[in-house]
């Protein structure tokens, strides 16, 4: 009897702290529901990229953290598929709260639309945190319309320092000197320039940006976008003549053209080339694919003199990098979610996290000792190399669609640099906008 | 209600979803288009009337007519490629002509349940500068920068394409003709073979008339298959380098897409089902001649 009692007093115990325990978890919920603030994004990422997927896994759970009453409702997309269904969004007037953007034309059409806030209210007393270039205006009245995670040089001419010792050489310092190497490294069984232009957007953005910034410079292009210059002006045409004449002179990964993107730093990991031009972003990839000791021989230069240089000497060319930005709809407490969002992912938090990947962060932060030798490299290549525009970011995605092919072209040899100006100019003068 | 107003409107009950359906995702859009053509517009604001304009500079692009001659090979390839080469493929099975006809029959039918962008990323593996078949020529050659120039050549660098269409799509032509293949009576055959015919007697007075109603559907879809192609191309190339190998459905993707020209995309579009609608009248007509013919 006694114990029966006592298995009843246990059950009654259980029962009434059951109720409780329960009731106390409804009345979280309740409030927290309450409190719950459900944003839509349309997120940009490659998921085969294993690297990127646990960079985005970290920043996202180190939100939540931070964050837990703000739910992301994600939908990720890559490359085409997300332009396109970003730009369909935006036809149909169903922007999401929070998308990745552009600082340039990519997104030009989007952030042009008055559907995206100007995040300059949020930054202000936080622009000397960014690196210059980062926060420079992104719309006609200098509206920021995202917040860039990093600052992008899209021309870097990654060097095996050890083949050059190899071959008895030396970085060059001429383009004549470059390409008077170029028979001793194709004779060493060795490719002098990896490069890879079958999309065709990578000899104008890697190569030909940079090289318009030494012939040319920003003054002459900005000159030329509005029609007080020409592109079959001697600035441009100089630059067609560079590409041209390597490619002449066989500097360029044989197949160029037809070579899909990620062949040349196939290329360059299996030390089969000398030298490799392509942006910073891949300093990304090449720390997780290059061994320790590869690490210590690669070098972050900038490429050789050119004759007839007009613009900064030295140069490369870079451009504000990408972010997120929000729909100008979102006002109140979804703003502000949205907002800790964008200074999550490109504020210190955000930035540490990509920098221990590889990246050079927008926001200004110290190098740690413990970083990889290749970002510190990148950190001091894009600290204290000069910058020019970046071509696609300054003029018209449709303009590319008629120069990168003529750029083809004349590395086939079939049409000569002033030939592709000409064409160019003329695409320019009857379609671009700022000629208008 | 009479028996009659029930019947009408059982009638009008049971079609007009599916009718208001239809119009709303085929018709309205069709129409749509058709006006959008006539614009000029950017995906935002008020579509700008240009008239033929748009069409105007799809007939003064030098892309459009590349991308046009790269199409028209296309249809050729899959007219008097894959549809011959399908159906002398189902004979030499149907007629028993190899042993291990059904092994044949799975081999040949495999690449079209590979999905077009698996295909090209298997074919770009084996050609690309950096492909198997591209190392082993080097090796041969001992020539470190050899490349296949065929893909750098203007007229030629689509032929790789179109050996890929007809590697992947025969085996589809091959099962409909051989489905249709059974279906003929058998005794049929048989009767001809006693009266003394022979297998080329048997093939062209017995067996293709009997089929030129598939050949004809078939024959249909290539052209429209073809003059819409995109995705294995896309994958295989982008339609370059330098506008090599695009076709007219690339053209009108980038220009809409990319470019945001919706007006002209439009216009691309109605090229393409003009010039669907051509060709097909045009089979048709070839169709009209053989079935008199065989009757």
């Amino acid at each position: 009897m006694k114990s029966f009692k006592s298995i009843g007093m246990v059950l009654i115990l259980l029962l009434v702290s059951a109720f409780l325990f329960a009731g106390g978890k409804a009345e979280t919920e309740k409030a927290e529901s309450a409190e719950k603030i459900t944003l839509t994004m349309l997120e940009y990422q490659d998921v085969t990229d294993e690297s990127e997927v646990g960079t985005w896994k970290v920043l996202l759970e180190t939100f939540y953290e931070e964050n837990p009453n703000v739910e992301l409702k994600i939908d990720t997309l890559f490359d085409e598929a997300y332009h396109n269904k970003l730009q369909a969004m935006l036809v149909a007037d169903q922007l999401p709260d929070i998308m990745f953007l552009w600082p340039g034309k990519r997104t030009g059409q989007i952030t042009s639309s008055g559907k995206i806030k100007d995040l300059r209210p949020w930054l202000k007393g936080y622009e000397n945190d960014f690196a210059d270039i980062a926060i420079a205006p992104q719309g006609p009245n200098g509206e920021i319309w995202e917040l860039p995670e990093q600052v992008t040089a899209t021309h870097v001419m990654y060097t095996n320092e050890r083949l050059l010792n190899e071959l008895g050489l030396t970085y060059p310092k001429t383009l004549d000197e470059l390409i008077g190497q170029g028979k001793k490294i194709r004779d060493a069984g060795y490719i002098p320039i990896a490069m890879d232009n079958g999309g065709g957007w990578q000899m104008q953005s890697c190569l030909l940006s940079a090289l318009v910034e030494r012939t040319g410079g920003m003054d002459w292009l900005e000159r030329a976008m509005i029609g007080k210059a020409k592109f079959t002006d001697p600035e441009f045409v100089n630059s067609l003549e560079v590409i041209d004449v390597l490619a002449k002179n066989q500097m360029f990964s044989p197949g160029i053209n037809q070579a899909q993107y990620g062949q040349a730093l196939t290329d360059f990991v299996n030390e089969k080339a000398v030298y490799f031009i392509d942006g910073g972003w891949r300093v990304t990839s090449l720390v997780s694919e290059l061994a320790e000791e590869q690490k210590s021989y690669v070098k972050l230069n900038v490429f050789p003199e050119v004759p007839n240089t007009r613009g900064q000497r030295g140069s490369t060319a870079a451009v504000a990098g990408t972010g997120y930005g929000m729909h100008a709809k979102l006002e109140g407490a979804k703003a502000e979610a949205a907002w800790k969002w964008i200074w999550h992912y490109s504020g210190p938090v955000g930035s540490k996290i990509r920098q221990a990947e590889g990246a050079v962060p927008a926001y200004n932060l110290e190098v740690p000792a413990d970083t990889d030798i290749l970002v510190k490299r990148l950190t001091e290549f894009t600290s204290n190399v000069p910058a020019g525009y970046v071509l696609d970011a300054k003029l018209s995605q449709e303009g590319m669609g008629v120069l990168q092919p003529a750029l083809q072209e004349m590395i086939f040899g079939n049409k000569t640099p002033q030939q592709v100006a000409q064409e160019y100019e003329n695409w320019v003068a009857k379609n671009e906008p700022t000629r208008k | 209600m009479t028996v009659k107003g029930t019947r009408k409107l059982s009638f009008a009950t049971l079609t007009i979803p599916a009718v208001l359906i239809y119009t709303s995702v085929i018709i309205f859009p069709i129409i749509f288009n058709i006006g959008l053509s006539f614009t000029k517009w950017s995906g935002l604001g008020t579509p700008q009337w240009v008239w033929f304009d748009q069409y105007r500079r799809i007939l003064g692009d030098p892309v459009f007519w590349h991308g046009l001659r790269n199409n028209l090979l296309i249809v050729a390839v899959s007219v008097f490629g894959q549809i011959p080469l399908g159906f002398i493929l189902a004979y030499i099975i149907y007629r028993r002509m190899v042993t291990a006809g059904r092994f044949f029959e799975v081999m040949i039918f495999l690449p079209i349940t590979i999905a077009p962008v698996v295909v090209a990323i298997l074919w770009n593996q084996i050609f690309s500068p950096a492909g198997i078949v591209t190392e082993l020529v080097r090796i041969i050659r001992n020539d470190p920068r050899y490349v296949f120039k065929i893909f750098e050549n203007k007229q030629l660098a689509i032929l790789p394409i179109l050996f890929v269409i007809i590697w992947m799509y025969t085996g589809l032509y091959m099962v409909i003709y051989i489905a249709n293949l059974q279906k003929i009576n058998p005794e049929l055959l048989e009767s001809a073979t006693i009266d003394g015919a022979s297998e080329g007697q048997i093939l062209v007075r017995v067996i293709i008339p009997l089929m030129v109603h598939i050949i004809f559907t078939t024959t249909i879809f290539a052209v429209t298959g073809s003059l819409k192609s995109f995705d294995l191309i896309w994958a295989f190339t982008q339609g370059g380098p330098a506008h090599y190998t695009e076709v007219i459905a690339i053209y009108m993707y980038l220009n809409t897409f990319r470019y945001y020209n919706y007006g002209l995309g439009g216009a691309i579009s109605m090229v393409i089902i003009l010039l669907s609608i051509i060709i097909i009248l045009l089979t048709l007509f070839v169709y009209k001649h053989f079935e008199k013919k065989y009757e």
